[in-house]
């Protein structure tokens, strides 16, 4: 099977609405793995507006984290049998046009939509964080890595907008 | 002295808890002949491996009870082997009710006879509904279970490299295949079961149920999306399943042959569709690449006027 899956004995009776590690797990998981889409969906609008100039490399390393993160929660979503959002298609929509519609602002303007979008993410990754601590900090070990991980990248990813859109 | 019963009978059942392990590597479609022959070999009995030897403990009195079973909801692995769970207990007569769904149909009457077979008294039918309803619900969970199971030693098989993996369609049909197949015993009840079914109060149990085996089936097909298409494939496989179903209730063939080649064909439609969907996606992509080229026209001519800023 895939790796990290936990081996539960799952009975017919499962239901289909959940995945292999139980309610919150199933949701933490369709959650984050909806967040870190959007994010990159974020990131690419952003980068078609400001792919050429001089914003643009620091957004594409950026995004190309987003995308390693995204990529995680794939793999997760696969390994516990999590259902994704049905929601995909809108936040494919509803993220690019909020990173395009932030960066015509400008270089400020996208970073501003950064700054608050991190804050927004990292807040989330800390409660979650919270919440498999105090349900079972042991059972939950990988996980925990994992985002917190993430959790840290993301601040990284506020720090940076602040610092590049408090430049001229 | 009804407690005393049950012990008496547990101590002279014989309790098969689960499928046994094949015994030798079969081939991927050699399951799928185990499952048509036992049903022709044993047409009241094939679809359940929990049935109690009530009738035959003449044969085998030195059999021993197997250890607690699985209840419905998979907690009666907890139990202590001296004690039986009224859960546990309400599965051992509804599947020794089956062997009476042919003749009652999937009422308080089947329970009753099943209750009997037993040693219970037929009063024992009285836990449950007058409708049937948990006789169906039962059936339906036990023969998911089964199908998880086959497509487990299955996909263990492939893994070991001691059978072929199959193309999409073709897994498709035969789960679907070994899955409706086991209707057949009680297909001139099935659509009262399916009326049950429908139900208003059976309907979320009846959902669940469903769309967890078509999960299932995606799961060991190999589906690892994480997009829409999660929701697109398993929307089209109930589908399929359903429509499948109704045909098989209409059929008289030999075998029910004009089922399969239902099936085959809708399974291919849905492979033809599969094309269709990813159009569908392209044409998401292609609104987002609308998007992106409006968006970098707007932001030319204001970069233009920046240029210096930046």
């Amino acid at each position: 099977g895939a790796g990290g899956a936990p081996s539960l004995r799952r009975c017919s009776t499962r239901a289909a609405a959940q995945g292999l590690g139980g309610p919150l797990i199933d949701r933490l998981i369709r959650v984050d793995h909806a967040g870190e889409y959007g994010a990159d969906r974020i990131y690419a609008g952003q980068m078609a507006v400001l792919g050429r100039t001089g914003a643009g490399p620091v957004i594409r390393q950026m995004w190309n984290q987003e995308k390693a993160h995204l990529k995680k929660f794939n793999e997760l979503m696969a390994a516990y049998r999590v259902r994704p959002t049905v929601l995909l298609p809108f936040w494919n929509v509803a993220g690019f046009v909020l990173g395009a519609g932030s960066a015509l602002l400008g270089r400020k303007g996208a970073m501003a939509c950064t700054v608050a979008v991190e804050e927004s993410i990292s807040d989330h990754y800390n409660s979650q964080i919270r919440a498999l601590m105090e349900e079972d900090p042991e059972k939950y070990k990988e996980l925990l890595q994992v985002i917190k991980q993430f959790r840290d990248e993301e601040r990284e990813h506020h720090d940076i907008g602040l610092e590049h859109g408090a430049q001229a | 002295l009804r407690r005393a019963g049950w012990w008496l009978w547990r101590g002279r059942a014989a309790v098969r808890c689960q499928l046994s392990p094949a015994q030798r590597p079969l081939q991927a479609s050699a399951v799928l002949r185990r499952i048509s022959d036992e049903q022709k070999k044993e047409p009241l009995t094939s679809s359940s491996q929990q049935q109690l030897d009530s009738h035959s403990t003449d044969h085998q009195p030195e059999q021993e009870p197997q250890g607690p079973r699985p209840s419905y909801t998979g907690q009666g692995g907890q139990e202590s082997e001296d004690y039986e769970s009224e859960e546990q207990l309400q599965h051992r007569i509804l599947t020794a009710a089956l062997e009476f769904v042919p003749e009652h149909g999937w009422t308080a009457e089947a329970i009753a006879e099943g209750a009997k077979t037993l040693g219970l008294s037929v009063a024992t039918a009285g836990m449950f509904h007058s409708d049937g309803s948990e006789l169906v619900l039962h059936f339906v969970s036990q023969c998911n279970t089964k199908l998880s199971e086959l497509l487990e030693q299955e996909q263990k098989l492939v893994q070991l490299g001691e059978a072929e993996k199959k193309h999409t369609d073709q897994f498709l049909r035969d789960a679907v295949q070994v899955r409706l197949r086991m209707l057949i015993p009680y297909i001139e009840k099935w659509p009262q079961a399916l009326s049950i079914l429908l139900l208003p109060h059976n309907i979320p149990s009846s959902l669940n149920l469903l769309t967890s085996m078509i999960d299932d089936i995606w799961h060991y097909a190999g589906d690892q999306s994480t997009d829409f298409n999660w929701y697109t494939r398993r929307a089209v496989l109930t589908g399929i399943y359903n429509t499948t179903e109704l045909v098989m209730m209409q059929d008289s063939s030999p075998d029910f042959e004009d089922t399969w080649r239902f099936l085959e064909n809708r399974v291919a439609d849905a492979m033809n569709m599969g094309n269709a969907a990813n159009q569908v996606q392209s044409t998401g992509e292609a609104v987002v690449q609308g998007l992106m080229g409006a968006a970098v026209t707007v932001s030319n001519h204001r970069i233009t006027d920046w240029s210096g800023l930046e």
